[in-house]
Formats: C-alpha cells, structure tokens, sequence
C-alpha cells in the first residue's frame, strides 16, 4: 500500500514540476488523437448522414461492416498498415512508418467506423420532419441536410467523443506504427506501457492520471455544450 | 385569370400502393381551399406534391412563377405540417431560419418576423425557446414561420386540429385575411362547417381521387359521388 501511495505522491510532484519529458508525450497524444480525430470526423460525418438518409441495394452489408469495423482489434490495423507503410510496402516510399503521421493514419482507421455508426444512429433515430421542414422553408437539399447535422449535433458530438476516446487511449497503432520513440511518436499509452516495465511506475501513473483528465475534461466540455 | 398552381394528369404511386390520381386541379390566386376527405383520402399527400415535396411518377405540376429551380419553386410555397416541427433554438430562430436563405438579415428580418409574430398574436413568446411551448402555440409559430417568408401559397394540414377553441377563432380570422393579403391558401379540414367560416371553396378528396371541387374535370361519375355521400353533402352545403 505504501508503495501504490508514494508512487501517486511521486506522479502528483511529475506532473506540477511540468516534467519535459511528461509535457512531450501529452503533447503528442493530443496532436496525433485531434488530427485523427479532425479527419476521421470530415469522413465520416457525411458517411453515417449519407447512410440513414438514403436506401440503396447493399445498405445493411456496408452498416453490418462498419458495425465489424468498429471492433476492429487495433494491433490488426497496426499490422496491415505496418504492411503499407513499411520499406517492402507498397507506401514504403513515402518513408512514412514510425512518424507521427503512419500513427494518424492508423487512428483514422481506427475512429471512422465508430464516428459513421454513431452519426447513423443519430440520423435515424432523429425526427423525420427535419428535412421536409426546412425543404419547405426554401432550403436547397444540401443546406437541408446541414440543418439536419445541426438539428442532432449532441448525437455527432458525442460520436466525434466516442471516437476521440478510442484513439487516445490505444496503443496497437500507436506502437506499431509510431514504434514508441522518445521526442517524436511516444505517446502517453505507449510511454505508460514502456516505463511501468522499466520499473518507473510512478512516471506511468503520472501519465495515467493525466490520460484520465483529459478523457474528463472532454466529457464535461460535452456536458457544457449540452447544457447550453 | 390564370392559375397560379395547376395539376394535371397527376399520378402518384408509394410503392405498391396507389395514392394520388389528379386529372385537372386549378388554384387561383387570393383564393381560399379547403381540402375535405375522409382519413387517408389522400390531402396530406397533395398537400405535400402541391408543394413540392413530393414528386409524382406522371403527369406535370405548373406553377405560375419565373422560379426555374425547384429550391426557387419552393421558396414560393410554403406548408405547415398538421404537427409542425420547430428547430432547436428560440423563436426567433425559427422565424429567421427562413428568411436567412433567402438573403434577408438585420432590420428587415426583425421586422418581419415581429409582424408575423404579431399577425398569431405571439409577439411575447420571440425569445421562448423552441421545447418550452404547447401544441396550439407550436401550431400558431409554425404558421408566423410560413407568414414570414411572404409566399405566394401557404399550404396548411389541418391547422386547428390540435388547438383550443380561443386559438381556432384567432386562426380562421387570420386565414380569412390572408388571400386579401395575396397569399393563396389551401389547408385540410375535417371540421365540415369551417370552409364557411373561413369562405373558403371545398376541393373533397377521396380515394386519392378529386370528387368535386376547384375545377376537377375527372371520375365525377355518378356512382363515384354516390360512395361519397357525406363529402357531397358537404360540398352541396358550401356551394349553396
């Protein structure tokens, strides 16, 4: 018991004496969580409205794979992109395996399905009467759907949260694909998963409690916007 | 005069199922409809193809404007559902929804919608927001919205079946005043007395099929008529 409570004494000291090294790793979870996260939601917003609104012959095969998708076990997509972007790979010439953007690429895989299932769940459980509404009202069918988006955006917010959730807590892709080095890839799940098995508990759990607050932090940012 | 909005040989099928079958149908402008039928004679569904929400698989809808897109066709035509939607927001927000797309901001768009709300007697609830109001209030909002564009056609289905009594009178008064305004009107009723009230030509509707009313030239075949006894006698009772 002593030790767990001098190792969250020594965590606490880390992260108030802004350790450079604790500062590097959240600023590279962060950066890489937000631009994946930043894409993924361009993508996958249309998809998952594209989705519910329209029927086409296929529709369940393309929702029943992205429901597969969504759990999608993150050192697979590792592998598979570990495959594209390495030398022998048919993108090893972008020389892109181990930078922070192969870990991009990964966490957009990664939080696309889930963004689009989520999205399609909002649109189809929303009020059907949106869309004529504003189509009455003069709007063209694009501002129409744009409407509709604004009409469920706690449903897309919370989706870009899911998905947010998912990325910056990984570590399959981020290990794989950014190979955990110091001052460019190492993120805080990879640094976490390094420094406990070096024996630098207290360093992990600093990392981990500034893991949690960042997934808090998110979560009362969407209960703020919620409320207003 | 030349008809503002005109059906022809209008078919409408949803899926399998037959739902709409117009020969001719005019409207005139500054004029008054109501739509009579029985449930799931098919008025929400003209009222939805009139504007032009719907599509039917044959036959044309004219409409006398200069619009040449569909959006244009439809900023001139406006419906009010039997249970209106509102938008999250105030209002003010959905009054302004509107007029925003149609390039109308600051003093004018405050101006109209202060008139609409005026004209539903509702100038107090401007800033109320949109889930904080009751049925009769949503149904008289969603008109001002409609009010607020200035359309050449308000469509309307079944405006008073979800209000009070005080909120009917208030109602039928401002549909009474609205084709003097220069606004065509066409709204469904159940309600047999309200076209007088509201002076108002009854188009009765049944089977997806005109059986009288606002120049129908189609199916008005004795039997047909004779089927439809209650809505003859409603439309006989208006036209006398």
């Amino acid at each position: 018991m002593d030790y767990l409570l001098e190792s969250i004494r020594a965590a606490i000291e880390l992260i108030f004496a802004f350790d450079q090294d604790i500062q590097r790793v959240v600023w590279t979870s962060l950066y890489t969580s937000f631009c994946a996260i930043a894409l993924s939601a361009t993508l996958a917003v249309p998809v998952g409205v594209a989705l519910g609104l329209t029927q086409f012959r296929g529709r369940r095969i393309v929702i029943t794979l992205l429901n597969t998708l969504m759990a999608l076990p993150t050192v697979v997509v590792g592998l598979v992109l570990f495959g594209l972007f390495s030398r022998q790979g048919p993108l090893g010439n972008l020389g892109l395996l181990f930078t922070p953007i192969a870990m991009i690429a990964g966490q957009v895989v990664l939080a696309t399905p889930i963004i689009s299932n989520y999205v399609l769940a909002a649109v189809e459980g929303c009020d059907s009467r949106i869309i004529n509404t504003a189509l009455t009202l003069g709007a063209t069918p694009l501002q129409a759907n744009i409407q509709l988006i604004k009409e469920i955006r706690f449903g897309v917010m919370a989706a870009i949260i899911a998905g947010f959730g998912r990325v910056i807590g990984e570590v399959g892709v981020a290990m794989m694909l950014g190979g955990n080095i110091r001052n460019s890839t190492r993120t805080m799940t990879t640094a976490i998963a390094l420094e406990t098995s070096k024996g630098e508990f207290a360093f992990g759990l600093a990392l981990g409690i500034v893991l949690l607050s960042v997934a808090l932090f998110v979560n009362l940012f969407l209960n703020l916007l919620q409320q207003r | 005069m030349e008809p503002i909005l005109c059906l022809k040989n209008v078919v409408l099928h949803q899926g399998d199922n037959f739902c709409l079958s117009i020969d001719n149908l005019e409207l005139f402008p500054q004029r008054s409809y109501a739509l009579t039928g029985a449930n799931g004679s098919g008025k929400s569904t003209l009222l939805r193809v009139l504007a032009l929400l719907q599509l039917p698989q044959q036959g044309i809808i004219q409409f006398n404007s200069k619009a040449k897109t569909i959006t244009d066709k439809r900023q001139q035509i406006t419906l009010v559902e039997q249970s209106p939607y509102l938008f999250k927001g105030t209002v003010y927000d959905n009054l302004a929804f509107g007029l925003k797309l149609r390039g109308i901001h600051t003093k004018e768009q405050q101006q109209r919608i202060q008139s609409a709300l005026e004209m539903v007697e509702l100038t107090a609830l401007t800033q109320r927001k949109f889930d904080n109001l009751s049925g009769g209030e949503i149904q008289r909002i969603a008109l001002a919205r409609a009010l607020a564009l200035e359309p050449n056609i308000i469509l309307l289905d079944e405006p008073t079946a979800s209000i009070d009594g005080d909120s009917v009178q208030t109602f039928e008064s401002l549909l009474t005043t609205l084709p003097s305004r220069g606004v065509t009107v066409v709204y469904s009723t159940h309600d047999r007395s309200q076209p007088q009230r509201i002076g108002s030509e009854v188009i009765c509707i049944d089977h997806g099929q005109i059986v009288n009313g606002a120049n129908a030239r189609q199916n008005n075949t004795s039997e047909n008529l004779k089927e439809n006894t209650i809505w003859q006698r409603l439309t006989n009772v208006h036209e006398n």
